[in-house]
This record gives C-alpha cells, structure tokens and sequence, in this order.
C-alpha cells in the first residue's frame, strides 16, 4: 500500500490550505495510506477551536475535522509553533482568568493532536512520500 | 517512540532554506533541521536566494531586534549535519564574498545544486 504524510505551513485563509485538503481526500479516494498530517508554522493556525468561516465560504475546520473523524486521520501540530502563533493546551499556565471564565484549558482544537518536531521526522520516515504545502 | 530510525536511514531528507535571515522562517527551518540531525536522519540543507545571507560571517541581527539564532548552526557537527550545499548563483547576485561562519560549506554551480537535490526523497523548503 502507498503511504502519504503532508505538512501544512499555510493559515486556514489560504488557498494552498484548501488545495491540501483536496490533496488529501483525493488520496484518501485513490486508496492510499494518510499516516498523518503535520501542521508547521503558520499552518498550525488551522487548529485553533476559535476559527469561524462566514457560512458561505470554504469550511476548513469542518474539513480537517472530518477528516479526522471520518478518516480517522491524526492531524499533529507543532506546539512551540503553536504558542508563538497564541495557541496553547495549557492556558491555566498563561492565563488564569480565561481559564476562570471559559472553563477551558486549551484553545487548541479537540481533533488535533499536540505534538512537536520529532512527529514530523517519524511521519516523514514512515511514508514513502512527503507533500508540504 | 517505538519506530526504529535507523532502518529508515536509507531515506534522504532535504531542507531548502530560502528565507532571509530576519524572517522567523528560517529559524523555524533550523529548528527541523536540528531534530532530523538529532534522529540520525539523513540530512542536508540547501541555501539558495536570500536563504545564502544565513551563513554569512559577523551579522548584526540585534540590530533589527532578531535573537541571533544563527550562532546555533555552529552545532551542526555535533548533530551530525554534514551537507551544507549553497547556491552560487544566488551568492554572486547579491555581491557576497564566500566568508561562512559555519564549516564545510559546499558552493555549488545551479546544476550541482540541482543534482544534489534529486538525490533527496523528502524535501521541506522554507
């Protein structure tokens, strides 16, 4: 079987997001294996739990969710990428009145998974190729 | 981690680094740089465009308020690092003298450049 990783360094806003994602779902359909997705730079922005797209635009949370969901794909992001760009699992630490009132700890998307440097290594040893957009 | 790296050693990894010095990019590049080298990845890095100011000896990025991150590429031998490949091309356009703060760098024709690059299964740009 084909083994594929990606690596998004692109925001939600931007079209090569939107290119990956059909990238990936077209792979999906041709029958090969996603070993998983690595999110770097300001592509780690696609995590956020706060992103809300106007209805009648290209929906990319709702795409990297199913994605996961539906596909069972595992989406990592690079978490020292993550903090410079305002993202965190550990806002307790950074903030403790977003904490208090929100009764969240992370505005890091549920369906993502925090991870650093040495997941992108493993993904990119562990597939036969590499795609970074 | 269960995988066994060295069994996936075969695998060649390239980074293209073509961000200008100040850009948070290029430190981001050597960041990947470093954890491939230090997972005893097959690692090389490719300098072309503004990516070649990088190596340039006694640069003031204090000046423009930048953490000189520069000084970590003085670690490469310890990771392991071994292939430094620069663009010549990209040298002489901006009138820089071959004057490296890092060892071993490779100056290479476009056409060497390019060689060396298909040699690679994997490669990141930034």
């Amino acid at each position: 079987m084909q083994t594929l990783s990606v690596v998004i360094t692109t925001p939600p806003s931007s079209y090569l997001t939107i290119t990956a994602i059909d990238f990936i779902k077209n792979a999906i359909e041709a029958g090969i294996s996603v070993v998983g997705v690595f999110f770097y730079q300001d592509g780690v922005l696609n995590s956020s739990a706060n992103l809300s797209m106007p209805n009648d635009e290209f929906q990319t949370p709702n795409e990297w969710r199913k994605l996961h969901t539906m596909h069972n794909i595992s989406l990592h992001v690079c978490i020292s990428a993550c903090e410079k760009r305002g993202l965190t699992d550990d806002i307790e630490i950074n903030d403790i009145s977003f904490k208090s009132n929100n009764q969240q700890q992370s505005n890091i998307s549920q369906y993502f998974t925090v991870s650093g440097l040495g997941e992108l290594v493993e993904l990119t040893s562990k597939s036969q190729r590499t795609v970074q957009f | 981690m269960s995988i066994s790296y060295k069994n996936s050693s075969s695998k060649n990894i390239a980074i293209i680094n073509s961000s200008s010095t100040i850009n948070n990019a290029s430190k981001e590049a050597l960041d990947a740089a470093l954890i491939y080298g230090s997972y005893e990845q097959n690692i090389a890095l490719f300098f072309q465009g503004e990516g070649v100011r990088q190596l340039i000896k006694n640069q003031n990025t204090e000046a423009v308020r930048v953490k000189n991150f520069l000084k970590t590429m003085a670690a490469f031998e310890l990771y392991d690092i071994e292939n430094i490949y620069l663009c010549k091309k990209s040298l002489i356009e901006r009138g820089l003298e071959e004057d490296f703060h890092v060892k071993n760098i490779q100056v290479l024709n476009v056409n060497e450049f390019l060689n060396k690059l298909h040699h690679h299964h994997v490669i990141l740009r930034f």
